[in-house]
This record gives structure tokens, sequence and C-alpha cells, in this order.
């Protein structure tokens, strides 16, 4: 489907004819794989989203609201994208438009009030590398560095390593700018009466409750322009120092900073052992990252990851390697942290609770990973989480399963269990690696200062071999199952699989009617559903926004 | 291979961004915190390397047909080969920059290359060089006078090889003259090709025409070894990965060194000693041909294999082309080694040096692109307060030379070469 | 009348419905310069199924309900009707802790339980909460919680409505609700809590964030029947410091400093008129303290919990002072006139039967609103300015500075103690607190927190949020019988 010639030419005039195509090979570029990791909805083999009708790059907000008016007088459905990652940045209907915000990348900061005022392409990196040289740093959510904060705040999660310490995006989020689906400019808290950025509540009820809540709207509900964000302090030099031999990055930072991997007799007291990270404010970055390899795997991964000279061929070698198998056991239950020490004796303070967490949780720290060069490897890895296209590293795609309950105890306890369902696949099917079952891995935890956690099993499949792709579906379709059997949340992995049909489309109405009349709080959908009508009247989004038509609870029925 | 042969690499690209950034590790700025030319150029995704998949993916489906934008996507890479560097930080798996390459053979193949390339293939052909205009019969006159010895005629140790760049441009001609010098002054036995000294064709291949390029360099391979060179030194860093990479890949065995390299060790011998002190700031940039693809050619041949059901691994094991073993320390050595010289680093340096717009013939097949890629690194040479740019490739030369920041200003630039001879 | 009295008391029995004059009466005036206005009943509800069918039950009468959950006196007139006929829903009887997760860190109250009756509670379990500056005796917790008063300790608010987390709520179109995590599972917190979900996800559970529907609200949304709350390790030490300068201005950096660094727990500055008045137990205490204490202090808490506690007290202890130091400051345990355990335990415990702030002269009205700390001495001169030319004596001017969200903001307050048994006094009064609102509004106040007057004055200046907060209001409260009349919507 094509934008009519007069359409085309009033998108034109508001971005210029360098910044708008409708080229068919363009047009390619912008649609996505669900084959690939699909961000919890897939995979599925042999699809494609929808071919946008024109990709249009906006290059601030006036021509961003020109767009999104012009998208509402012909009622055209758009999306904006950022980096393109997942597939929540594309256009799931045939007459749509896709807005590209790779031009919007403005960064200002207001040093004293420790915050972040930015444009929608900014990302992890650019960011934390410009508040690196005022003495701070920034959320990155564990998805990478490579992640548009405002889509991560706005769109999606926006947890990771640093959450437990910076707070999370939402929990970092000021006010902002907002261009409303309906051609509206809002901006929220200070912005909205020109007094600053430095506060998005209020006056009285919050309006950004309507475009972020634990879920974002993913790029259904208008398009946000610009962001300010709380920053968090960084006690280390003005360039993160990135040293040694691509890709065996390391970071030379002073003794300030320390990344430790810390192993456990059991999932009891690895539990006990987060929450005294979280009852005495230890950690500057906490997660379980490398165990995304697997159980098994971890080690002679890591081994492969900091030398620059060897490859995935090396795996089998270094997995029959009795030290590396040692080394490997050794951190079999482990997660891994880095302490920042704002003074010396602050440092110092860290240092002995720590000793005093290993002591109480009879815990231990890793040896392999206390090699200067792994840990200063890890600590580079973790500070600036850079590397996100590892979670492909095995064979080209992932998708993270189980997780969800948020109650640390509750996940503790069924760790175990849930790695051996997924070792028993892993040797009784060929669709996903073997990697020793436990691939779980995450975030301390999904708010500043700790508490909900949420935690995944990489399941790392090949996006190019179809019995690999449908296996690793079957795979998390049956994780779903033993998910529900014990009342243990949901699963992860296809807990998006309402926002977005197999075949890339959106869903009907008529099928979140069918689920969302079916939920324990019908009214939470309807809510929304009441929102969309309110700011969003031609319906120019997708079915990411999950809604009920009010009609569809019984008791509402007229 | 061809371009259907990069079919599982279109699956097994993720999309994450990688491609359009330098290594994340090394980001230090917003400002200077990318790493593609063409995207930072064009602007639309289909620009970056992620994109060239996706458009190769629709291509090789059938699904999709050629256009003039497409023919534009396809062409207007530098080769700088900055994407596959990003890459490969994290992916063992994916070849990026040889996929580039192959979609652009893969258009050439069907019909679509510009009339700018032909130009320069059909000048390849009779005059055996790239730059359209330039005459064979000209092509040794920058070394007028010069006492080298004559390869057809007598043996010598080094040959050694301007390239077109280096023997046609008036404003650069100076420099290859003075290399050659440099060489004689210290003793070294070195000599020209004569009508054995042609074009590399390495353009050839960064634009896709990889039969042109195939064929130029069998028949080079067959002169130098008529010639019976033992060692190729080059100032020019396309020649240098052009012999060092495709001519060793195609059977070629001749020792080949980048100009800075035997320079490096003609001083490292005393061979050269320094008299005068050069009290400037000079910053360095990386060329990509002598870096980050200045690594050897490994010879490989093998298979993909999974392990571990679905872990995808090479056996035997693949050489990884990542930039790590480029040629990054000859030249700053040089430089450091030059009394009063200050050298002040950019952002992006070394396998993550941005290009100089020059590559993949886009000098001549888009100026404007071209020009703004250099802009861009004189804006990036400017920031670190540096009165000059040196460099060691006379690509990157002239494109600097030619253009201008973002601000409008320019900034010198120098051969490695020229301040060495002004050190002495 | 007589058929509403009717229909309410079949809901909560005959005894939990209140019209005798002077129980309306006391509902119908706060200390405020609210407009006083009798309501036409009170009822007193015992749980959510009571609320839900009050709140349907106005919607089909079309009946104003206005929500109130602490005891008086009532300051900042959004428990006051702004249209007659209105019915008083006092969930203050509502008092039950539902449960304390000390694993979880999590406690779940009802909108009765007050500051103290909490704090009491959650240190059998080794527990805190972070309070307001202290609060009423009476207080509602919730409520505080709800308004966001700004919590005491900066360093611990990742969010703005920290401590709030899941809540359960009756919408202005009886809909009945969790919001948050909890908003997924069944409506049933003892089934929730087998399967091991505490409420601790505070936002969504989806699309929408209920919670920020409900913050600032005033009850024009709907109302809150319970509400999980963050908890701290009570600490084993906990001490407060001072440091003291003659401006706010010079105490700016080393406040900066802390905030940036996350050291200590509490963290504010007063003036001396504000401190003396939190601290003094009577008119001439407070003079004299005035007279004796610094210009402006900051106070910083330091807190030991539970692993190594005198470690941590020791090193933030020595690093804060080296902070102070390099401001030219002096980091004391004591200024003239009050120690830091003195000040700490007014500070964070609820004051007793009177309102410390009435202490001085029997009343007093406050300014507050959200700005930045480096902007706060400008709006500290302006109200110097304007008190002096309006004549009302500037040293009777509390400030206190509170910073929020880890230091992006703070509360700037400006407390003006007055004489209400002075008609004239009063009188001067309310057109001092409308022109001083009016113009710290036009420099930049932000009344993020807009009662009263400060609606229409913050609402003024930003139209289209304006505009969104009346949608907003229309699907929560299509029939507007959610307190009507406030937020200007």
């Amino acid at each position: 489907m094509k934008l009519s010639p007069e359409i085309y030419k009033e998108f034109e005039e508001i971005v210029g004819p360098r910044y708008i195509s409708q080229d068919p090979g363009v047009l390619e570029t912008y649609r996505c794989m669900p084959a690939q990791s699909s961000a919890h909805y897939g995979p599925y083999w042999d699809h494609m989203t929808p071919t946008p009708m024109a990709v249009i790059l906006p290059g601030c907000t006036e021509e961003v609201q020109g767009i999104v008016r012009l998208c509402n007088k012909y009622k055209i459905k758009f999306k904006a994208g950022g980096s393109f990652w997942g597939a929540m940045a594309y256009i799931g209907s045939d007459y749509s438009i896709q807005l590209d915000m790779r031009r919007m990348r403005k960064i200002e900061i207001d040093v004293k009030n420790q915050l972040a005022i930015i444009d929608p392409y900014v990302n992890g990196a650019m960011l934390q590398s410009e508040a690196m040289k005022y003495g701070f740093s920034c959320n990155i959510p564990g998805v990478g560095c490579s992640s548009s904060i405002v889509a991560s705040a706005s769109g999606w999660g926006g947890v990771g390593p640093s959450t437990v310490c910076s707070g999370g995006h939402k929990e970092n989020l000021c006010a902002l700018e907002w261009v409303l689906p309906n051609g509206e400019l809002l901006r929220t808290g200070t912005a909205g009466s020109g007094d600053g950025w430095f506060c998005g509540e209020g006056p009285g009820p919050s309006t950004r409750a309507f475009l972020t809540a634990s879920m974002g709207v993913c790029g259904e509900m208008g398009v946000v322009t610009k962001m300010a964000m709380r920053l968090y302090p960084w006690p280390g030099p003005a360039v993160l120092p990135s040293t040694g031999t691509v890709p065996a990055y390391k970071a030379a930072l002073p003794d300030n900073f320390r990344c430790y991997t810390v192993c456990f007799p059991s999932w009891d007291m690895w539990a006990k052992a987060l929450t005294m990270c979280y009852d005495s404010d230890l950690v500057y970055l906490g997660h379980r990252q490398f165990n995304m390899f697997g159980r098994d795997l971890k080690g002679a991964m890591i081994r492969i990851l900091t030398d620059p000279d060897k490859q995935l061929c090396d795996l089998e070698e270094l997995l029959s390697d009795p030290e590396v198998k040692r080394q490997t056991e050794e951190m079999k239950l482990e997660f891994q942290i880095v302490l920042a020490g704002y003074t010396k004796r602050d440092m110092e303070l860290k240092e002995a609770i720590l000793q005093e967490i290993l002591k109480e949780c009879d815990a231990w720290l890793s040896s392999m990973m206390l090699e200067p060069d792994i840990e200063n490897w890890a600590l580079l890895y973790l500070i600036r989480l850079g590397h996100k296209n590892l979670n492909y590293v095995m064979c080209g795609s992932y998708e993270g399963n189980f997780g969800l309950n948020p109650n640390l105890w509750v996940s503790a306890s069924y760790m175990e269990e849930a790695a051996a369902f997924k070792k028993q696949w892993e040797d009784t099917h060929t669709s996903i690696v073997k990697n020793g079952g436990d691939s779980e891995m995450g975030s301390f935890s999904f708010t500043g200062g700790g508490g909900a956690v949420g935690w995944e099993f990489f399941v790392d499949f090949d996006a190019y071999d179809k019995d690999s792709v449908t296996g690793a579906c079957d795979f998390i379709d049956e994780t779903e199952k033993w998910m529900a059997e014990r009342h243990l949340g949901g699963d992860m992995g296809r807990s998006n699989k309402y926002l977005r049909q197999p075949n890339g489309y959106d869903w009907p109405q008529e099928k979140h009617n069918e689920l969302f009349s079916k939920v324990p709080q019908p009214h939470v959908f309807a809510y929304q559903w009441k929102v969309r009508e309110a700011i969003n009247p031609n319906l120019l989004g997708g079915s990411y926004y999950r809604t009920l038509d009010p009609e569809m609870i019984p008791e509402n029925k007229r | 291979m061809a371009l259907k042969d990069f079919l599982p690499q279109m699956y097994r690209c993720s999309s994450c961004a990688n491609c359009k950034f330098i290594p994340f590790d090394k980001v230090q700025s917003a400002r200077f915190s990318e790493n593609c030319p063409s995207i930072c150029y064009f602007s639309f995704h289909s620009y970056a390397a992620r994109g060239r998949y996706q458009l190769a993916k629709a291509l090789v489906e059938e699904r999709l047909e050629f256009t003039d934008n497409i023919v534009d996507v396809i062409h207007n890479c530098t080769s700088c080969g900055a994407c596959d560097v990003a890459c490969k930080v994290c992916r063992y798996n994916l070849d990026v920059l040889d996929h580039n390459l192959e979609l652009k053979a893969y258009a050439v193949e069907k019909g679509h290359a510009y009339p700018r390339q032909k130009e320069m293939i059909g000048s390849l052909k009779s005059e055996q060089t790239m730059i359209p205009g330039m005459k064979k019969k000209d092509r040794a006159g920058w070394a007028d006078g010069l006492k080298a010895k004559d390869l057809s005629k007598e043996k010598a140790e080094v040959a050694f090889f301007a390239g077109c760049k280096y023997s046609y441009d008036p404003e650069l001609q100076k420099i290859a003259r003075a290399d050659l010098e440099l060489l004689l002054k210290c003793g070294v036995d070195a000599g020209l090709l004569g009508a054995a000294d042609n074009c590399c064709a390495g353009r050839a291949y960064q634009m896709g025409f990889f039969d042109d390029f195939r064929d130029r360099a069998e028949k080079n391979i067959r002169a130098f070894e008529a010639a019976g060179v033992k060692t190729i030194v080059t100032p020019c860093s396309d020649c240098y990965h052009a012999f060092k990479r495709l001519y060793a890949k195609l059977g070629m065995d001749i020792k080949v060194m980048h100009f800075v390299e035997y320079l490096e060790s003609l001083i490292n011998d005393g061979r050269i000693k320094f008299t005068k002190q050069l009290p400037m700031t000079v910053t360095y940039h990386d060329p990509c041909h002598l870096g980050r693809l200045g690594e050897p050619y490994i010879p490989w041949e093998g298979k993909d294999k999974k392990i571990l059901n679905q872990v995808l691994v090479y056996e035997p094991r693949k050489p990884r082309y990542n930039g790590a073993y480029g040629i990054y320390d000859a030249p700053r050595n040089i430089l450091r080694s030059i009394p009063g010289l200050r050298l002040a680093e950019m952002e992006r340096i070394r396998e993550y040096s941005w290009c100089c717009g020059a590559g993949g013939g886009i000098s001549e097949t888009n100026p404007d692109f071209s020009s703004w890629t250099a802009g861009e690194r004189i804006t990036e040479a400017l920031s670190t307060g540096a009165e000059a740019i040196v460099t060691a490739c006379p690509w990157c030369e002239s494109n600097l030379r030619s253009s201008q920041a973002e601000d409008g200003r320019k900034l010198p630039v120098f051969d490695i070469a020229e301040l060495v001879l002004k050190a002495l | 009348m007589e058929a509403k009295k009717t229909a309410l008391a079949e809901i909560v029995g005959a005894g939990s419905v209140f019209d005798e004059p002077d129980i309306l009466c006391e509902y119908s005036r706060d200390a405020s310069f609210a407009k006083p206005m009798k309501p036409i009943l009170v009822v007193k509800v015992k749980d959510v199924h009571e609320v839900q069918k009050i709140v349907k039950w106005a919607n089909e009468t079309g009946t104003p309900l206005v929500p109130v959950s602490s005891g008086p006196p009532h300051h900042r007139g959004d428990t006051v009707p702004s249209v007659p006929g209105a019915v008083i829903v006092d969930l203050s009887g509502m008092k039950k802790i539902l449960g304390i997760d000390a694993k979880q860190r999590v406690v779940h109250v009802e909108p009765g339980v007050t500051y103290s009756e909490l704090s009491e509670a959650l240190e059998k379990e080794g527990l805190c909460i972070p309070t307001a500056l202290a609060p009423r005796k009476n207080k509602s917790v919730l409520a505080s919680c709800l308004d966001i008063e700004p919590r005491t300790n900066p360093r611990y608010q990742w969010f703005y409505p920290e401590p709030l987390r899941g809540m359960e709520v009756v919408w202005g179109d009886g809909v009945r609700l969790f919001t948050g995590s909890g908003g997924m599972g069944p409506m049933d917190l003892e089934k929730q809590w087998k399967e091991g979900n505490r409420q601790t996800g505070a936002t969504g559970p989806q699309n929408v964030d209920f919670i920020r529907i409900l913050t600032q609200s005033q009850g024009t949304t709907g109302i809150v029947t319970w509400a999980a709350l963050r908890c701290h390790i009570l600490p084993k030490i906990h001490k407060l410091y001072f440091a003291a300068a003659a401006t706010p201005a010079g105490l700016e950096d080393f406040v900066y400093r802390i905030l940036h660094f996350r050291f200590g727990d509490e963290l504010m500055i007063m003036n001396s008129a504000y401190l003396a008045s939190l601290m003094g137990e009577d008119a001439s205490q407070i003079t004299s303290l005035r007279g004796q204490l610094p210009p402006w202090v900051a106070m910083v808490g330091i807190t030991g919990r539970k692993i190594l506690p005198e470690k941590k007290v020791e090193t933030q202890e020595l690093d804060i002072a080296d902070i102070a130091q390099q401001f030219g400051l002096k980091l004391v345990p004591a200024v003239p006139g009050v120690s830091g355990n003195q000040a700490l335990k007014k500070i964070s415990s609820p004051c007793g039967d009177r309102y410390w702030k009435e202490t001085y002269k029997g009343a007093y009205q406050d300014i507050f609103f959200v700005t930045t700390l480096d902007r706060t001495s400008k709006f500290i001169d302006s109200m110097r300015a304007l008190a002096e030319a309006d004549g009302y004596p500037v040293s009777d001017m509390g400030v206190y500075i509170q910073p929020q969200h880890q230091g992006t903001s703070v509360m700037l307050e400006f407390n003006l103690p007055y004489d209400a048994s002075n008609p004239a006094e009063t009188a001067k009064m309310k057109e001092f607190f409308r022109s001083a609102s009016a113009e710290l509004s036009r420099q930049g106040a932000f009344y993020s927190r807009p009662h009263g007057i400060w609606a229409p004055l913050q609402l003024n200046k930003d139209a289209r949020n304006y505009d969104v907060l009346k949608k907003m209001k229309k699907i929560f409260d299509p029939n507007g019988i959610m307190n009507p009349g406030k937020l200007s919507i």
C-alpha cells in the first residue's frame, strides 16, 4: 500500500524531501522478522511485520506534531522507533507509516539537579558518556546501552543492573514532552508551565499516567519528543577508561571500583544475600549476568570473551579443561555486583559489608572472576552494558522465559526446578542450546533500593533454522504451562503474544476483548480502552496497547 | 561466496543496532559515538549494516526489484568496515563487511552500477588506473630523476609501490617522491616496478567489481613474480590492503609492508635520526585499510557446524578479522619519536576509527557524501585541539584536504612522511 | 435528605451515618481559607464493600462525596466540600494493618492507620516507614502518602510517591480495582499473598499508571481503601547532625554534594523560625529558641541498620564532616538550643495533641511548592520582600527546604504563623496568602499539590495538562461525584 502523491507531498513539506521515503528498498528495512528475538512474543518462523507506506524522519517536536496531525487528518496509523531492535518498534498494520527518530538526539545536562533532558534517539551509551563528564551515570536497562532511553522509558520497561542503585527509568523520569496521538502537545509537570524539567508529577494527578506504567505504551500512543531523566552518581573518571584488544575490552578503573562474582551453596543463601544487599544499600550495580550463557558454559564463555584470540570453536576444548570445569562449578549459583566507593572510607565500608554477607550466607567469591583482566572486563561490561549482542552470540537469537514473579523468595524457590525442566528439554530436543538448564539471568531489582525482581532464562535458538525456531517456541509454550500449574504468575517468554499476531500484524480488538474479559481484573483493560478513546480518538496505534471494550464486562453491559 | 550464501547471516543478524555505533565500550561522547558514515549521512536505517542485510534478504528472496534508490543504498557505503568491527565485539558468526561488499557485487552483476563506476573500471582496463582521465604513460612521472632501480631490469630488496593516487595527484606526488628519497637516503635497496606498476584494483573490489578486481590482481601478481619482487612497500593504505589481504587470498606470496612499518623499522634501527624539533600538536587519523582492515590474510577452508545442539562454530577454526591486529602502533610510534611533536588522540581511533569518506570509490561516485564524511573527521580532529591532522594514505589525505569541518574550518593535513622529513 | 440518610444507613448501618449539626459543622471548615460548606451527611465506613456501595449509590443519586481519612484539624481545604449536598466518607475508622511482610519489607495499611500506630507495629518486626516531617498525631499515613507529602529522607525517594506501592481503590465510577502489580491477580489480597504477590510493584499493572491518577488528586478520582507501603529496616543507631550557615545559599553546595553521593538518611534545610517552631513547646520557648539558633541549618540524619551499624555510622560521620569542611561548614551534633537527638525525635515522630505549627500563634498558613535547590534563595528573597511589603513579620516566617526525588527537586515551604482569633490579622493573612501565592507562581513556583487557590493558579499556566486532567476525571469519575470543585476539574 502506498500513500497518495498528495498526502506524500504534505508529509514531505513537513520534513523536507531528504527525510521521507517510500522507496520499497527503504521500506523493506523497516520490517521486523519474528523468527528473531522478538521481545517475548514469538519466535515465529517465516513472517515479517507489515511494510510501512512511508518512513519519515522528523527533526524536531514541531515536525513530529505536524506528522501526527496529518496522520489524524487521513487516519493513518503511525509508530516511532529508535534503535529498531525489538518487534515493538515496528508498525502492525497496512495503512501505517513509520517514524524513525534518529535525527532527534540532543542531550542537555542540569548538573546541579542531577538531570538529563534528552531527545528520543539518545541511547544509554550516548547519555552515560555525556553524564560521566559531570560525575554522573544513568540507568541503563538490561537490554543494553544501544537502546533509546526515551523508547525504553515510555514504551517498555527500563530496568537493569543499575536499577537497584539508580532507580528504573520510570522512577527517574521527571518532566516530559509528548505529542499525543491526537496531535496535541503535552508537557508534563514543571515543563507544562514552563518552570523547568525537574518534576513530572502533577499538578494534581499526573498526566504521565497515560503514557507509562509498569509497561510502556510501545509507541502506540503518540510520540515522546523529550524526557528529563534523573542521573545517579559516577565516582569515576570523566571518560570511561577502556583498554585491551578488541573484543576483550576492559576497564582500568581506580580502586574505588570492584566487580565481584559472589557464589552460593544454595538458592536460599543466594536470596538471603540479595536481601542483605538491599538492606545495606551495598551495590552500585547488581545483576546475575554471565549465567545467561548457561550454568555449564559460563566459565568457558568468559574465557573466550576475555581472550581476543579465542572463538566459539574453542568452546568444546575449554569445556573439557579441568580447571575451567572447576571454575565453572565454583560459580554455579552466583551473581555479579559492582561496588563503587564515593570516598576511600565508603569503599572500605562496602568491602566490610560484603565480607559480612559472605560470612552470613556461606558465600565465596569466584576466583576466576577475580583475575584482574576478567574483573576489569566484567566491570566494563556491567557499567556500560555495551554487549547486548552477546545475547545472540551462540546461534543468532534468544528469548527469555520463566521469570515474572516479583517476589525474590518465591522465584528463588523454584529456580532449581525450572532449571531441571529446561535441562530435560535440552537433553531431549535439539532445538535450543544445551547449556546446563539454568541460564537464568536478570536484574537485582526492578525498583530502586531493591524489592521486586524479574529473572529470565535465556533460551538460545537459531533464527535461520526452522526447527530451532519452532522448537524454541514449543519449549516456551511448555514452560508457560509449567508456570501456570505452579501459579507462578505467567511466563515471560510469551507474555507479549497478545500484543502482535504471529504474522506480525496487530491483533484485532475482538481478540483483546476475548482475552482481557477473562482476566481477574478486566477493568484494568477497560480503563485503558477509555484512555485510548480520550487521547487517541482516531485509534492510530496498534495492539501493543492493551484494551478491552468496557461493554464486554458483564456489569457494564447496557 | 554469492549473496545467497549470506542468507543465514541475514536471519541471524539480530537488529541490535551495534553496527551503527563504535564499540559501546569506547564511546566518550554522544557527538562522536557513531561509526557508519553511510547512515549518518543518509539517515535511513537501510544504510546501516543491519538494513543492508534486510535489503539483501528481500532481493535474494526475490521479493524486491531494484530501484534507483536501492542502487544508491547499496553503493553508498565506504566499505570502511567500522560496522564489522562493532558487530564482532560480540558476534562470532557474522561477517558484516563481507556481506556489504557481496551486496555491491550482486548489484554490479545484475547491471546496477553507477556510470562513474563504469568509467573507473574502464580506465582500469585501458590505462590500469582507477582515476579516470589519467594515462598509463604518465604514471611514473612523479619519480622522474630519482635514482631508484628499475625492477624490470634489475633486482632490489624492496619494490616501492606508490599507487595511483600518489602517482597522479599533483598535490601528493611530492610525498611519494619524498618517501622514496628517504628510503634511498637510508640506503635501502629500493626500486620501482616500471611496466609492472599498475593499479592494485583494490577500489574495484570495494565497489563490488569482483571480476575486474580479480583480473587485474592476477595480472599484477604475475608481473610482480616475473620481476622477482620480494617485498612491496607502499605508502598507500588501499594498496596495502589489496596486496596484504586480497592478493594473498589469490595466492600472492610476497611480503607486503606499509611505508609506516618500514619507516618505524628505520627509526628503530637508527638509520633515521631526527635533528629538528617540531613543536606542534597533531592528531592521527587511522586509514581504514591500514588499521582495522590491515590485518594479514590467513588461509581457511572449512565449513560451519553446530555443537551443543545449536551453537554455531566453524571447522577448522576460521580466521577472524575484527581489526584487533591492524597497523595502529607504527604510525603512532613514529609520531612520538619526532622531537617536540605532541599527539592528541581523537575519540574514534584504531579499530573504531571514523572513515575519511574516500573508501568504496565514494570520493568519485558521491563527492558530497565523501566530503561530508571527511568534514566530520576534521570536526573531530579540531575537538582535540590539534593544529594538524596526520595520516598515512593518499586517499584520506586528499579527501581531508579538500573538506572542511561543520563550522567551516579547515585543518592542515600531513602525510606522516612529511613530518618525518621536516624533523630530519 | 432523609432518603439519602436511609439509603446510606442501609449500607453502613444507622450508627455510622451522622447528620448532627455539630458533626456536620466540624467537617464544613478547616484551618485553611477554603470557603466553609456544610455536608449533608457524614458516613463512617468500615470496609471497601461499603465504600463501593456508597460510590455506586452516589453515582445513581448524583451525590458529591468527600473522602476524609485523617482526624482534624485539617489545613488544606481538600476535605471541605466545595459544593452543597456533599456526603463525607470518613475512612478514619478503617484502622487495620492488614499485614507486614518483613522479608519483602512491605506493610499493608487501611486509610485510618496513623503514623504512630504504624510505627509501633512495624517496630516489632524490625521495620520502620519513611515519614513526612513531624506529622499530626492523627494524620493518616495513607492520606499523607497519597498527597505526596515529602519524606524527610530523599536518598530513599527513588520515585515521587515513595513509599507507596500497590493499592486497592474504588474509582469514582464505582469500579473496584487493585493498582500496581496486584492488578493482574485475583481481587483477593489473601489469595495473592498466598502466591507470593505482596503488591510490591507500584506502577501499572499495565499501560496506565493508576497510582498517578490517585496521588495528589485530593480525592477527586477515587477512594483508596488500602495501600502497600515499602518499609525500611529499623535503624540500630540513628543520629542527626547540623551544619549551620548565615544564608540558605551557604548550605546549597553542601546539600547538593550529600545528595549527589546519596549519603545520610534525613536531609533538609530550615531557618531558625521553622526549627524553633518545630522544637519549641510554647510561644515563648519558640521566641527564645529563634534567638539562639543559627539563621539556617542543614540537618543530616545518619543511620546504622542491620549490618555493621557502628562502622556505617562512623564512616558517614567522617565523610559528611569532610564534605561540610570542603564547603567551609562544620558538621556538629548540636546547635545552640537544640541537639541532634532532640531534633531527630521531633522530625520523625508524630507530634503531640496540638499540631506543632499551631504552637506559636495558634494558627498558620503554609505556602509550599516544588522547585530546585539552586532556585530556593531567589524565592526566599522574594517571599521576604513580599512579607515586608505586606507588613507580615519576616522573623515569624519559617522556611523549610525538603529535597525530594534524590535531589532533582525540593519542596520549598513557607510557614506563616498568625493569630486566627484576630479577625484583622486573619483577613490580612488571607490576602497575603493569596497575593504571595500568586506572585510566587508568577516567578515559577510549581504547585504540584495544588490545594485551594493554587489549583487555578497552576492550571491556568498549563492549558494542555488541564485539558488532559479533565479527560482523566471524566474517565474515572464520569458523573463528577468525587470531591467536585477541587483541582478546578
